[in-house]
């Protein structure tokens, strides 16, 4: 009797652990329920949640209820995941300084953590994360500069509205080193605060600055919002047959335009990526031991330009892009 | 009045030192732009700015000149931007009915605005600090609710692009109309009628001035609503004008139509200015900001120029004027 009930309880045990090695339950950390970025990398995730249950796993986003509390909000619900028994944690690294001991922990309690979104490559081995699935600023303002140059551009101005921000600097100085790489020439226009925000500020600065220079060629913008601006200030000077604009982020007013012809590309990290990798590769990873080569995931610069424009649109329309 | 031309009295005038700093700082840039600067192109640069700003500029100058300050206008910008966007854009309703709303959105705001502070005794400093964060919390809340995103497209044709958000001559935007036609309206309701003086005594002495059966709460009303009307009717032209509005942005007309309400001479204290030196304080504003972009300076120390470069307009303006009220003529018989 005592030894039926030893093998029972060590059938139970064998059951219990392998099913919990079997069946991978994921914690994905996002931003607030208003920011439109994180509804893209939830429909990514929600895409990538049928294959995770088919195999008996499960996912759950835990999402900030909005920025007030930042960096104390964000550790909570690492140490919520924690508590939840989790069998593995994505989790954007966005203030590492209150985030790592939270990760650490979590690590120290076999959870495979994967950075996404915010941290980059080298704070995931440091950190000792499994991978990091996300884009870089710089590698994307490079990609900007050389498409520039391939599309016969060889004067660019990279357009900064927020000159002093770290992420906005490296776009630019990617756009620069881009397109000087390939034999052009680029430049930045650093904008005075007070016509941030302001559309018809940032469209009269571009106007008279192509107005001085008529080798300026290219003109990318930060935000989709000043592209706005830009395409006002590029037709205010007489140069849209001869000025090509393009973007870093998208809206719909840009998407028109690249329909439209009226502007050349937009650059995008494509959130709906990060979401749908990043869970699919941890889940992979816990469930059937998969061990990607490349790290870390870059899911951007991704550009959109009239060649995938209809697409794009599509994807808009179903909230992946 | 029987007042016959003198040169000192014209130069007593609050708007003749606003017109000084104009004049030193588009000497400067013609000097450094070269004639790119003056030619229309460049002309179109800063009246177009100056437009867009001194719209909102004038009547958040007459609240201070009645003594009361609106940085809600701020957060006004984008919700009439985002107001018409969200009706005539992503729900495709017509834009008479955008336009409206927007209209009548102002209006509400600057009532709620109006009544709060002639109710309280809240400053309105504070007052308009809770309605700058309560409608750019509103307008990003009811945005993303209704469609999902921050920022929305729209496309406007035919009369209300032609009035509202469109170029006229090629290089001037029809806001630059509108900026003059609300200029000449303010102009003769604050120097030519009974209502102007009225908001000089207000920022003078608020009591006395009530006490002279002036109406000043029905006034202090009325000028929030003329503010935040004004930010929201800006909003939504630069919307229908760029095809597209963002949530965010729009917090720089705070300090840039205080700055060019400054530096046309506007006591802070109140009770002092005109709305022709608030006219010229906004140009010189935007020949300052704009002006750059035609020199050969480095763009990194463009801030450093443009404030150096205000605070000489002002220091300019007020020693004109404390010489100007300060100079006596010399008596020539009876007057």
């Amino acid at each position: 009797m005592k030894r039926v009930l030893r093998v029972f309880a060590a059938t139970a045990a064998a059951i219990v652990l392998s099913s919990s090695a079997m069946a991978a339950s994921i914690a994905v950390v996002g931003g607030s329920n208003d920011d439109a970025f994180w509804n893209i990398i939830k429909k990514g995730l929600d895409d990538a949640t049928p294959g995770i249950v088919a195999n008996g796993g499960s996912v759950n986003y835990l999402r900030l209820v909005n920025y007030d509390n930042f960096a104390p909000d964000v550790v909570q619900l690492i140490r919520t995941a924690i508590s939840m028994d989790v069998d593995g944690l994505v989790i954007p690294d966005w203030v590492s300084e209150a985030e790592d001991p939270a990760i650490r922990d979590a690590i120290a309690a076999g959870i495979k953590v994967l950075l996404m979104n915010a941290g980059g490559a080298d704070k995931a081995r440091e950190l000792g994360a499994i991978n990091y699935v996300g884009s870089d600023e710089y590698v994307a303002g490079v990609a900007g500069g050389e498409y520039f140059a391939a599309h016969g551009q060889k004067n660019v101005l990279c357009i900064n509205t927020l000159p002093g921000t770290a992420n906005i600097e490296a776009r630019c100085k990617g756009v620069i080193d881009g397109i000087t790489g390939k034999g052009g020439k680029g430049a930045q226009l650093p904008l005075p605060s007070t016509s941030f925000g302001d559309a018809t500020a940032v469209a009269e600065a571009i106007k008279a600055t192509l107005l001085q220079d008529a080798t300026i060629d290219g003109v990318i913008t930060i935000s989709a919002g000043d592209a706005d601006a830009a395409a006002i200030g590029i037709g205010q000077a007489d140069k849209v047959a001869t000025t090509m604009l393009g973007t870093f982020d998208m809206n719909q007013a840009g998407l028109d335009r690249i329909k439209a012809r009226t502007q050349l590309f937009a650059i995008d990290q494509q959130p709906y990526l990060q979401g749908f990798l990043a869970t699919t590769l941890l889940a992979s990873a816990i469930d059937f031991g998969t061990d990607l080569p490349t790290f870390p995931v870059l899911t951007g610069p991704g550009i959109v330009d009239a060649s995938n424009i209809e697409a794009t649109l599509s994807g808009v329309t179903k909230g992946a892009r | 009045m029987n007042r016959s031309f003198s040169l000192g009295g014209l130069l007593r005038r609050p708007e003749a030192g606003a017109l000084l700093g104009l004049v030193a700082v588009l000497i400067f840039f013609s000097i450094f732009g070269g004639t790119s600067f003056l030619k229309i192109a460049g002309m179109s640069s800063w009246l177009n700015v100056a437009a867009t700003l001194g719209v909102i500029a004038i009547p958040v100058g007459l609240l201070m000149i009645a003594g009361e300050l609106d940085i809600s206008v701020g957060a006004m910008v984008p919700a009439g931007a985002m107001t018409v966007s969200i009706i005539s854009g992503h729900l495709g309703l017509p834009i008479w009915l955008g336009i409206a709303t927007t209209l009548g959105l102002g209006v509400l705001v600057g009532l709620i605005n109006g009544l709060m502070v002639v109710r309280t005794v809240v400053p309105s400093l504070i007052v308009t600090l809770g309605s700058l964060f309560a409608v750019q919390g509103m307008v990003l809340g009811l945005s993303v609710f209704i469609t999902k995103s921050t920022s929305v497209a729209l496309k406007t044709e035919g009369l209300a692009k032609i009035l509202l958000g469109d170029f006229v001559f090629g290089q001037l935007q029809v806001m630059v109309i509108w900026w003059l036609l609300a200029t000449a309206a303010y102009v003769y309701f604050i120097h030519f009628s009974r209502f102007g003086n009225w908001v000089f005594a207000m920022g003078g002495d608020k009591v006395s001035a009530r006490n002279a059966g002036i109406p000043t709460e029905r006034l202090t009303v009325t000028l929030f609503v003329l503010s935040s009307t004004s930010a929201a009717f800006v909003g939504m032209c630069q919307a229908i004008l760029y095809n597209s509005a963002q949530v965010a942005g729009g917090q720089s007309f705070i300090f840039n139509s205080i700055i060019s309400v400054v530096v046309g001479g506007v006591l802070l204290t109140g009770g002092f200015g005109s709305v022709i030196g608030i006219f010229f304080g906004t140009i010189t504003f935007a020949i300052v900001t704009q002006g750059i972009y035609y020199t050969d300076f480095d763009r990194n120390w463009s801030s450093l120029i443009i404030g150096v470069l205000l605070l000489l307009a002002v220091l300019m303006n007020n020693t004109f004027r404390r010489a100007a009220l300060s100079y006596a003529p010399k008596h020539k018989g009876a007057k």
